[in-house]
């Protein structure tokens, strides 16, 4: 059997020695990186093409799931936090298993039979985290930031700071404090993973923070302009209008 | 001290409502009187209602001391009648006599006023009666408040000895750590952590406690959080021996580092410190929590009980006594609680 090349993402000390000393005792698995927060997580994955990725939830920086966000390659995830109410979200975003702290040694070797598992020849190669991460969310439990990638660095956006988004081809293109952002992610899938009443797709190509618009001017016929705070004018489509006078109360 | 006059808002208030009943007041005795103008009956009985209304005030005395209780209507009628009696004499001799000395600029107000006595004399103990009344069911909403106030105490408490259950597992997992690579800090983490939850659910079970053994507790957890973080974890206290002996709510302290934790601390890559101090200032206690966070952490799921908690119970057991504060800067974040020091 090949070699897997794995990583570990924990903050603390301790619980990535637990991770290496139960790893130690399994020839066919390499660690080639150990990070204690997000970024470096995110930074050391894009890096090293990992096989495999053992992830903490709560961490500094950012977070387990906004991790899988940023990682391009494709990698075996398995969680490992002390909080169970993430489970639900790991398999959604198609984790190999979900291991809950403290875990014996059977538990964990539990855990890596089933990753092998996933790169026996019989089973398909890992997902893409991307693919699925838009399940990954709780019904009813919306984004509070976005995080993106800005060349080797994240930037991350609280929503209250974006202005608006725009579609462009498979990216949105984020315009927050002035500056623009481009994310790999539909236009759609960005408006189902935030909070309806905060932001509002008002044209087929625009989703915008309501807080944002300052009065509306008829464009054509049926159509209209959102101008927003700082001047920007924003199509709306009819759809978009009858949208927004729904969220607005209908004045 | 009536609780109505200990404000000035509540004061002018009150006596601003009782103007109208003074201008009623006149109305009646001009009517009663058959041929007294208005304008004379309204300068005879406002100054009337004026005393009318502290007279008022004083079934408040009155009904403390004689509470409602089935059965009980003999004893409040032996209390409230003479009370009504001797109270609505005092007005109206008050009225006489004012009338009497407007009698020299309004000639024959004081024959006025003895044909309308009657209706008057009625007038004025009817609104006595109505005071003592109001009073009683004051007392009723007073007391009523008080008990949700305890019940309320006692059910914030019992939320706050929870004992974190994400904490427990992080501090078993480094444990599980540890015996493999160093079996005496492993045990020492043992009895940490057996200390820490011994010490937590002695003190839930009790109102008060002094503040060194409140502050021996957060110690405890602090140094379990210590072996978890390591140099992450910097503490600084500055704590005055004054304090020590100081009686305070259970538990009360015990979020605010819990807080500086797990929002500070364990969300900052590089870790930081956490300053807690305390001092006593003649008769107040202030403490304090400050800690530095990463305002670009992910978002946490909050409990929302913490700190909402703390301030609820200080102000169920201290009232107005008692503050909390919140500064809060760009990177820095420090909650003070400054309330009574009391020693038992």
């Amino acid at each position: 059997m090949n070699t897997l090349r794995a990583i570990i993402a924990d903050d603390e000390e301790l619980a990535r020695r637990i991770l290496r000393e139960y790893l130690a005792s399994e020839p066919d698995i390499e660690i080639v990186a150990e990070c204690p927060n997000g970024f470096e997580a995110v930074k050391a994955v894009n890096d090293l093409k990992p096989d495999l990725l053992f992830l903490d939830v709560q961490m500094p920086k950012l977070d387990g799931f906004e991790v899988l966000e940023l990682v391009d390659s494709a990698v075996a995830v398995v969680f490992v936090t002390a909080y169970d109410q993430y489970a639900m979200r790991a398999f959604d975003a198609a984790a190999v298993d979900y291991l809950l702290k403290p875990f014996t040694t059977e538990r964990f070797r539990a855990s890596l039979d089933r990753v092998r598992g996933r790169f026996s020849a019989a089973a398909a190669p890992p997902q893409l985290p991307r693919d699925l991460k838009l399940a990954s969310r709780a019904p009813e439990e919306y984004l509070e930031r976005l995080v993106v990638k800005d060349g080797p660095r994240v930037h991350v956006i609280p929503v209250g700071k974006l202005d608006y988004a725009e579609a462009q081809d498979d990216y949105v293109a984020l315009r927050s404090e002035g500056k623009s952002w481009l994310k790999q992610q539909t236009i759609s899938g960005l408006e189902t993973a935030l909070d309806p009443r905060r932001f509002l797709r008002v044209h087929r190509s625009f989703l915008v923070n309501m807080e944002r618009i300052a009065r509306l001017e008829p464009n054509t016929k049926d159509t209209w302009l959102a101008i927003l705070r700082d001047g920007t004018k924003i199509p709306m489509s009819r759809a978009g209008y009858s949208r927004f006078r729904e969220l607005a109360g209908g004045e | 001290m009536h609780p109505l006059l200990l404000y000035w808002r509540r004061s002018l208030l009150y006596f601003a409502a009782w103007i109208e009943i003074g201008v009623i007041l006149g109305v009646i005795a001009a009517a009663a009187a058959g041929h007294l103008p208005y304008l004379e009956g309204i300068a005879l009985g406002v100054p009337m209602m004026f005393l009318l209304a502290f007279v008022c005030l004083t079934p408040h005395f009155v009904c403390r001391s004689v509470p409602l209780r089935a059965g009980a209507w003999k004893r409040l009628i032996r209390q409230h009648l003479p009370a009504t009696v001797v109270a609505s004499a005092i007005v109206m001799l008050v009225g006489r006599v004012e009338a009497g000395a407007l009698s020299s600029v309004w000639p024959g107000l004081d024959t006025l006023f003895a044909k309308a006595t009657p209706v008057l004399t009625i007038f004025v103990a009817l609104t006595y009666m109505l005071s003592t009344a109001l009073h009683y069911a004051l007392l009723e909403i007073e007391s009523s408040r008080r008990a949700e106030l305890l019940a309320r105490e006692a059910q914030l408490k019992a939320l706050k000895a929870q004992i974190n259950p994400h904490f427990l597992f992080n501090s078993l997992n480094s444990i599980s750590a540890l015996t493999s690579i160093d079996p005496a800090r492993a045990r020492e983490m043992c009895i940490g952590l057996a200390d820490f939850l011994r010490a937590s659910l002695r003190l839930g079970e009790r109102d008060t406690v002094p503040f060194g053994e409140e502050l021996a507790l957060t110690n405890m957890y602090l140094d379990v959080e210590q072996a978890r973080f390591g140099k992450r974890l910097r503490l600084v206290r500055d704590i005055d021996p004054a304090c020590e002996t100081c009686e305070v709510p259970a538990l009360l302290i015990q979020p605010l580092v819990e807080n500086a934790v797990k929002h500070g601390i364990a969300m900052m890559a590089e870790g930081g410190e956490i300053l807690i101090s305390g001092h006593r200032d003649r008769d107040l206690l202030r403490f304090s929590v400050a800690n530095p966070f990463d305002p670009e952490a992910p978002v946490q799921a909050r409990n929302g009980i913490g700190l909402r908690n703390v301030r609820a119970r200080l102000e169920a057991r201290y009232g107005s006594a008692a503050k909390m504060q919140i500064d809060a800067t760009e990177r820095h974040y420090q909650v003070t609680l400054t309330f009574p020091a009391r020693t038992s």
